[in-house]
């Protein structure tokens, strides 16, 4: 690369000194370079860009033309695997070579792979939490809230034959949007209810199974909406024990008695507190 | 890796031949030993920047991670609605700008300053043309159906209760992507400005090209994940 030298000797001689080292404390300067691209390989790594492009579109085209003129599904994790391995490859080649990570120092890679060790954290770790709701209780499988419209699948069909619904907005009635939702309940984030409400209407359960996997987690008290006392019913009122100096209940709702009528006796207790003295 | 087209520095004006602006009159700040030093720390401060900029999209990633995971119904017929020939266009658009960008640094390096000018004139071009794509032929049109996030979804036709969400998280993420779009093409407005003006950019001085150039790369491998993810997987 001897043009960066020719600048540099040309630039000492135009202006007495050299800019690149204006204080000439790094009299070796020359001996480092900076990479210049050849443009016959950013040229190539274009045409490799498109050509994937082109690829990811053909993968996603000959997918859905096996589907419907064969009738062949592929499973979807064919689907996403095909897409994202070709935009992971597309990645790696703008930052190695437009980006020129690879002619780069070193610490800028390392920087972009702490970030995304990072990034894997976030979407790992929200991945296992999201998968892995219905091993502590089954009633967070599947679909888990209504979304963010408040009106979820069970809002009336537009048609005769259910395929079309209506659009999902939010309808309060007129009604300010946190008394409507408190009214018809769409605010209760507690899934527990939910699948209450969910186990009370399918058929092919009862709500003592229902109870059975509520109390399985939360067996120290019995639940307010538990009408029927499946607590007892179950036979886990025998759970129900109290805090001791040896060991600590986790404990959810109000302390037994605590509004219970009690007669204190302050003038009692008064004179007891003097007698200390 | 110089070749034979390589070697045609640019003659200099006698009008900016004295000015401070000029490539070979600039030099590194007095903190800096050299101005390699300065480049260095420049371009690690914008990796970091970018890196920052990646944990932005990130949240936008896991977002529609989450929801997929929640809400496949939703997810697959969102990306239907999508029709894959403008993502797949601005896709070849924003590859096209990026080499373009990488073209104006290797030219800034090479002191060749009239293709440096064109090469950024023909980044801000495709910049304007991927906006306009998403404006013409898919906000408008979508909006213009009632395809709209959240609330003001009013889309007669939907098939699950949650493809607002999916068009919050659409809006959101080509809206957020677009942004960065504009704003690269604002800052590779501004290095136009100087190179034309005082050609402040070429063998020892051009740390602002390469930064506006890693800003531009890093838009274009956003929207390299975004495309599929939006248009192609369903």
């Amino acid at each position: 690369m001897d043009y960066t030298e020719h600048t540099k000797a040309e630039n000492v001689a135009q202006l007495g000194w050299d800019p690149e080292d204006p204080h000439g404390i790094n009299p070796h300067h020359g001996e480092h370079h900076h990479f210049i691209a050849d443009w016959r390989m950013q040229v190539g790594v274009l045409a490799i860009l498109l050509f994937f492009t082109f690829l990811t579109v053909a993968f996603f085209r000959v997918e859905v033309w096996a589907e419907v003129a064969f009738g062949i599904h592929l499973p979807g994790w064919v689907n996403i695997a095909g897409a994202m391995s070709i935009a992971t490859i597309k990645g790696i080649l703008v930052a190695a070579f437009f980006m020129q990570l690879k002619y780069d120092k070193v610490l800028n890679t390392f920087v972009l792979l702490f970030c995304l060790l990072c990034v894997g954290l976030f979407l790992g770790f929200s991945m296992i939490d999201l998968g892995s709701r219905h091993l502590v209780n089954p009633m967070a499988a599947g679909e888990i809230s209504t979304g963010g419209t408040g009106v979820g699948l069970n809002s009336a069909p537009a048609d005769e034959d259910f395929s079309v619904r209506m659009s999902p907005k939010v309808n309060t009635q007129g009604m300010g949007i946190i008394y409507e939702a408190r009214l018809t309940g769409t605010d209760n984030k507690d899934h527990h209810y939910w699948g209450l409400e969910k186990f009370r209407n399918d058929p092919n359960h009862s709500e003592a199974e229902f109870w059975e996997i509520h109390y399985g987690d939360h067996a120290t008290h019995r639940d307010p909406m538990d009408e029927h006392d499946y607590f007892t019913q179950l036979g886990f009122g025998h759970h129900a024990e109290e805090s001791d100096a040896n060991k600590s209940r986790g404990r959810t709702g109000m302390t037994p008695g605590i509004f219970s009528d009690v007669a204190v006796d302050d003038h009692g207790a008064h004179d007891s507190h003097d007698d200390g003295h | 890796m110089s070749t034979m087209t390589d070697t045609n520095p640019t003659d200099v004006p006698q009008s900016i031949l004295k000015s401070p602006k000029h490539w070979r009159n600039r030099i590194a700040g007095h903190h800096w030993r050299s101005g390699d030093e300065e480049f260095d720390a420049a371009k690690l401060g914008m990796w970091l920047f970018l890196t920052t900029e990646v944990l932005l999209f990130a949240g936008i990633f896991c977002g529609y991670a989450v929801f997929r995971m929640m809400y496949p119904e939703a997810w697959a017929n969102g990306s239907h609605y999508l029709d894959w020939r403008f993502g797949a266009a601005n896709t070849a658009v924003l590859l096209l700008s990026s080499w373009t960008a990488a073209n104006a640094v290797r030219c800034a390096q090479l002191d060749k300053q009239f293709w440096l000018r064109v090469n950024i004139i023909v980044t801000i071009a495709c910049a304007a043309l991927f906006i306009f794509i998403k404006l013409k032929f898919e906000y408008m049109v979508k909006l213009g159906q009632g395809k709209a996030p959240g609330t003001f979804f009013s889309y007669p036709h939907a098939h699950d209760a949650h493809e607002p969400l999916w068009w919050s998280l659409y809006y959101i993420g080509t809206g957020i992507h677009a942004l960065h779009v504009v704003i690269g093409a604002a800052l590779f407005g501004v290095v136009l400005y100087y190179a034309k003006r005082y050609q402040a950019y070429g063998p020892t001085q051009y740390t602002l090209v390469e930064n506006a150039a890693l800003y531009w790369h890093l838009v274009d491998l956003v929207w390299i994940f975004l495309f599929p993810l939006l248009y192609l997987i369903h």
